[in-house]
Order: C-alpha cells, then structure tokens, then sequence
C-alpha cells in the first residue's frame, strides 16, 4: 500500500494493545504527514454561520454582510490551505476518484453526529458529470452518483467558479432547482453537503431553495473553509 | 484541430472536445474493459477494478492521471504518422570522433539501416551523444521520424540544445511534463519518456537514454510506451552505462544487439570498487562515532585536501554523518544535499567550485554531476535504495579527468549484498573489455608505424 497522495510506502505497526483489542486492522489510505498537512477546523471557536477558523466565537466579519438567516448555519472540517487545494485539484479537477476515501471517514463520521432528517448533496451539472464522471459530494457520502434532491438549472457552467472572482462569484444567480420526485421537506432538518465554502454565495441559494419548499432548518456542512 | 497534432499520435479527448477533426482521424477506445480485465489503452496498465471503478459502470486510469485522466468517458484519437517533412536537414557538427567512438557510430547507424533494436553499452564519460550523430544524420536524410527519450527532465534539456546545434538546419522540438509551449510537429523531438505515452506508431527511429535511471528502469508503463511510440518496423536505441540484467537477457536471447565502449574519452579503465566490511557502522553512527577505516581516510584527506564525497541512505543520516566527520577532523569544511534541498544547487556549484571539500549526499548525485578529480565514500552500500547501476554509477563519479583518470571508491556495508558484487562484477567485466581494446590499440598503432 503507498498513500494516495505522496506515492510513499504505508506502513502500519501492529502492537499489543490493538492486538488484544480485537478491532479490525485500520487500514489508513493517507501517511501521517500528509494527514497533518490538512488542518481541522475547532467547532468550539469557529464562526458560529459560516465554520471559519477563528480564535475566537463570534460572527465574522464577512457574515455580518449577509442577511442573517436563523435556520441555517455551517459547520466546516478543514481549513483551506495549501494541502486542501492540492487535494482538490487532484480529486475534482484531476478526476482521481480514489481520493474520495481520504476524507470519507471523517464525513460520515460528522454527519452521524449532526441529527439531521434529511441529507442532500450539492449536485454537479450533468456536462461535468458527462466528463469528471463523478459527483465530488455524493463521492464522500457514498458511491459518487449524481443522486440529490437538488438539480442544476444549466446543463453545463460556462464558466468554473474557481475562474471566478469574488464580486463575479457574488453576482450568480440562483443555479439549483429541487428535483421533480422530491419527498416533503415539510419540517425536516436537511444536512446540505459541499466541498468548499468561499463566498457562501452557492450553498445559500442552495440553502434558500430547500427552505422555499418547507424545509425547517437546514444545516450546510463543507468539508473546507 | 490540425492535422499535423494528430500525426502518429494518441490524443485524449472527451467527446465534446472532439470537433472539428482533420478527415481521418481514428478514434480508439481508451480502455479495454472486460468483465475479466479492466487496462489502459495509453499506459498499458492492468487495472484494480475495484480502484478503477466510476459511477455508473465506468472506469479510469489511475496510473497516468498526470498526462490527463484516461477513462471510458474518453477515446484516442490518432491519426497515422505519414513523415510529411519538406526538408532534409544536414549534420552541422564539425567536431571529430575518437577511433573507438566511430567505430560504436557506424554501429549504431548500422543498426539503425537494418530498423534493428540495439544497446549502446558506453562507461560513464565516453561522449555518448557525439556517436548518435553519424545515425541521426543518415536516419534524417532519409525523411525518418526521430526521437531522443531520456527518463529525465534535465538529461532532455541538456540534450536539446546540442542535438540543435550539431542539426542547425531542423528545429528540434522539446516535450517534458514543464513544458508551456504547445506541441509542434517535427522530424526530430526530443522529450521525456513520459511523453511518449501520447504517440502511437510514431518513430522510425526511436533512442533512449539512460534506460537505467529512474523511472524508467522499474516501470513497465514506459517499457509499454516505448513499444507504441516505435513504428512495427522501426529501429530502438537503448544508451546505458550500467545495462540491467533484463535488458543483458535480451541481447542474450539475440532480441537486442549490442555494442560496447568500455574505454572512457581520456583512456583509462574504471576505477574499482573496493568493500568495507562493519556491521556496526551504522550503530556508531548513532553515537556520533564513525568507523576506523573512515577515521583514517578523513585523517589522510585532511592532510592532503582531496576532495571528496560521502555518499548514505536516507536523508536522516546526512546530519549525523557530517557531525561526525566535523568532530573527527575539524579542518575539514563541507555540505549536506538531498534532493528536496531549496540550496541544492549553490551548494552543488560551491563543490564544483571546490568552496568546500566534501559533500555528504543521497543518491541524487549518482549520476550526471561531474566534480573533477574526486574520491567517493558510499556508507550502507548494502542499503536496497543502492541499486546496482546506482553503485556503477556512484563509482563512474570518480577518475573523470585527464589530471587524475583514477581515483578510490570506498564502500561500506555491513555485508556483501547481491546489487554490490553485480556492481563490482560489472565494473571488472567493463575494464577487461576495456583492456583488451587498449592492447588491439597499441598493437594496430605499432603495425601502422611499422
């Protein structure tokens, strides 16, 4: 086995304790130092929105710009730094869809602890589907298809969000649009999952098209912040 | 897209990239999936299913994601390479080739005329390049489409610019993974290895250098690239100073030629290694102690100022190791490299500029580095990060100049490993070879002075 993500060999040390444990073997698919590059995100003082790291809890400043919404907030996992953005660069633009399992576990892990009724992941358009293969999201929650209660309205992006600015970025319109065979969301607490919170822009609308239909609450969870 | 991007290419693109073909373009599928196999039709690899897998019964390569991802989303596209090329460029070279060199170029040009597939098994330092010339310039004259493939990046920027010189007339087009200039289509390319996986039946003539070097020696991708990019009836050049046993296997089974220059340009046979035994080297190493056979070799280059370098396993042992020479001779002034070192090469050109006397290394320094007139010192030459060409070559770091043709090759182990005594064997069957063509020489000279 060599991690997925610096080609070095894995190694795993078998000691005593987890021998007598009688767990199965952890089968780790990154090496520790790339695993320490990722910097996790401290929920106890992260902005209480939007998740962003901060030394302390209070709303930060590029929150205070949007209209407050009291049915949903975000809960971010990682920092985006220089390690995230190589990650993504090989899993999304890159298409290696092995590395999904790098952050599988710790998805699955937050979403069990959040109680949510519902999971929906953002979707992809199906022009990215036709060529990436894969939904990046729904590649962490489960086998990579395009399966959500959200839709794109386009059929392909004319242009990448990443080739955007922030005032570009700010100045989209609402891209998602519920799709046709949709349960009643009436009074549910929907977990929305994407991959990187930048401007807030996307998961808001996202966020607005689930409350429109009757959503209760509705709490976003990115893997990067 | 033009024609001449597609010319004895394979180029992946995904269907709504694919407008606007030139007529004729093939479309080849990218993967062949079997419910027994899945593999990729550019690298060759057999694939993990399971690791293969996209939604929707689709698959992917994961083995050359770095050229761009190969999967059943994708086709090739190729279209068959036809040497549309005008001109016929002349060799422009005027220097002059040793009697032993000419003797390897006519065989290589040989070997080239007959669309054979030869070695070219030249010590390190016997001017490999200037023998491809008489081939290159036949094989050129004649409309042939010609690459020069190396596994490195900076053996390809360094072969470029002479390959343009000694073929002024042609342009010589460089492909490397680097490279933001877009392709051009041209009789003579020089590129990484890696590159060649984007060509199909592309090459008459087709020369890799330095097969032994990292990757190319354990990556059967590149062996499989290397038989696309060649057309069925074209000629291949393999260039080493330490051939692996596979590549000697095949010239034995007669599937490869072979020619031989075991006489470097100055005339001397290679030196040779000679073995340590301590088992406890790398246990005194820990306690900051070297060795005593160590202890008085540094004392011996204290004293005279010969320069050196010591080579070790890992990156770890450099600091200890120049720790410990600086406590046993303090007089002595040196640098640690590796290969991730921001200062890498300031402090290459300081030893080259012998600012310092030593350099404490990995094996980045085995090859292509020439510091005249030095010693080496390998620690842990048993260690399997010491391959066997890495030890020839570690060993051809020595004895470079005309000043001073020999030099020692110390290696220490704590036993005899198999790659080491390869090594050694290798080096004696070089100088025996050498020595035989040193005594035709003097007997041919003293009949013609006759």
């Amino acid at each position: 086995m060599t991690c997925l993500l610096c080609q070095q060999p894995l190694t795993t040390k078998l000691t005593l304790a987890w021998v007598l444990s009688w767990q199965a073997l952890p089968r780790p698919v990154v090496c520790d130092t790339c695993w320490h590059r990722f910097r996790p995100i401290e929920s106890a003082t992260a902005c209480p929105t939007c998740g962003r790291a901060q030394a302390q809890r209070q709303v930060c400043q590029d929150c205070r710009q949007w209209p407050t919404e009291p049915r949903f907030y975000n809960q971010a996992l990682f920092t985006y730094n220089d390690a995230m953005q190589a990650y993504f660069k090989a899993y999304k633009f890159g298409g290696d869809f092995r590395l999904r399992t790098v952050f599988q576990n710790v998805i699955q892990q937050r979403l069990a602890q959040l109680s949510g009724d519902l999971v929906v992941a953002i979707p992809v358009n199906p022009s990215t589907m036709q060529t990436r293969g894969f939904n990046q999201v729904t590649g962490w929650l489960s086998h990579g298809e395009n399966t959500s209660l959200l839709k794109t309205k386009a059929s392909h992006k004319a242009v990448g969000q990443a080739a955007k600015n922030r005032q570009d970025r700010l100045l989209t319109t609402q891209p998602f649009q519920l799709a046709t065979s949709t349960p009643a969301l009436t009074e549910q607490t929907v977990i929305l999952v994407d991959d990187v919170y930048t401007t807030g822009r996307t998961i808001r609308y996202a966020a607005a098209e689930l409350l429109e239909n009757g959503a209760k609450a509705v709490i976003w969870l990115t893997l990067a912040r | 897209m033009q024609a001449t991007e597609l010319y004895g290419r394979q180029i992946l693109l995904t269907p709504t990239e694919a407008v606007a073909l030139p007529p004729g373009t093939q479309q080849l599928p990218a993967m062949t999936v079997t419910p027994q196999l899945v593999q990729c039709r550019r690298c060759g690899s057999v694939l993990d299913r399971q690791l293969a897998q996209l939604p929707h019964q689709q698959f992917y390569c994961y083995q050359c994601l770095t050229l761009g991802r190969v999967s059943t989303l994708t086709s090739l596209y190729h279209l068959p390479e036809p040497n549309h090329f005008s001109k016929r460029p002349e060799l422009t070279w005027t220097g002059q080739l040793t009697a032993t060199q000419t003797a390897c170029a006519t065989q290589i040009k040989q070997a080239f005329i007959r669309h054979d597939r030869h070695l070219l098994w030249a010590v390190t330092g016997a001017g490999k390049t200037e023998m491809l010339f008489p081939g290159l310039a036949w094989a050129l004259q004649h409309g042939l489409r010609v690459a020069v493939a190396s596994p490195r990046v900076d053996v390809c920027l360094e072969l470029a610019p002479r390959l343009q010189a000694a073929f002024a007339t042609t342009t010589v087009a460089v492909l490397h993974g680097r490279q933001p200039e877009p392709y051009q289509y041209q009789q003579l390319t020089v590129c990484t290895t890696h590159q060649l996986l984007r060509f199909r039946a592309a090459f008459d003539v087709l020369i890799i250098d330095e097969v032994d070097a990292f990757p190319f020696a354990a990556n059967p991708r590149l062996y499989y690239a290397v038989e696309q990019a060649l057309k069925p009836t074209g000629a291949l050049l393999y260039l080493t100073a330490t051939p692996s046993t596979a590549l000697l296997q095949q010239v034995r089974q007669k599937k490869l030629t072979i020619s031989y220059l075991p006489l470097r340009f100055h005339r001397h046979l290679l030196p040779t290694i000679q073995v340590t035994l301590a088992p406890k080297w790398l246990a005194k190493l820990q306690r900051g102690q070297l060795i005593r056979p160590l202890q008085r070799w540094l004392a011996a280059y204290a004293t005279s100022g010969q320069r050196f370098l010591v080579f070790v396993p890992r990156i770890s042992q450099l600091a200890k190791v120049q720790a410990a020479i600086q406590q046993a001779q303090p007089t002595l002034i040196g640098l640690t490299v590796h290969a991730a070192d921001p200062d890498r090469l300031t402090k290459v050109q300081q030893m080259r500029q012998a600012q310092v006397q030593y350099l404490v290394t990995t094996t980045i320094l085995e090859r292509g580095v020439t510091f005249p007139g030095i010693d080496v010192i390998v620690l842990g030459a048993d260690d399997p990060v010491f391959s066997t060409a890495a030890l020839v070559q570690i060993a051809g770091r020595v004895g470079r100049s005309k000043q001073r043709p020999t030099g020692a090759v110390r290696m220490i182990g704590a036993s005899h490993s198999r790659r080491l005594k390869q090594a050694q064997r290798q080096i004696k069957l070089v100088n025996r070879k050498g020595r035989r063509l040193l005594n035709d020489m003097s007997t041919l000279s003293a009949t013609t002075n006759d």
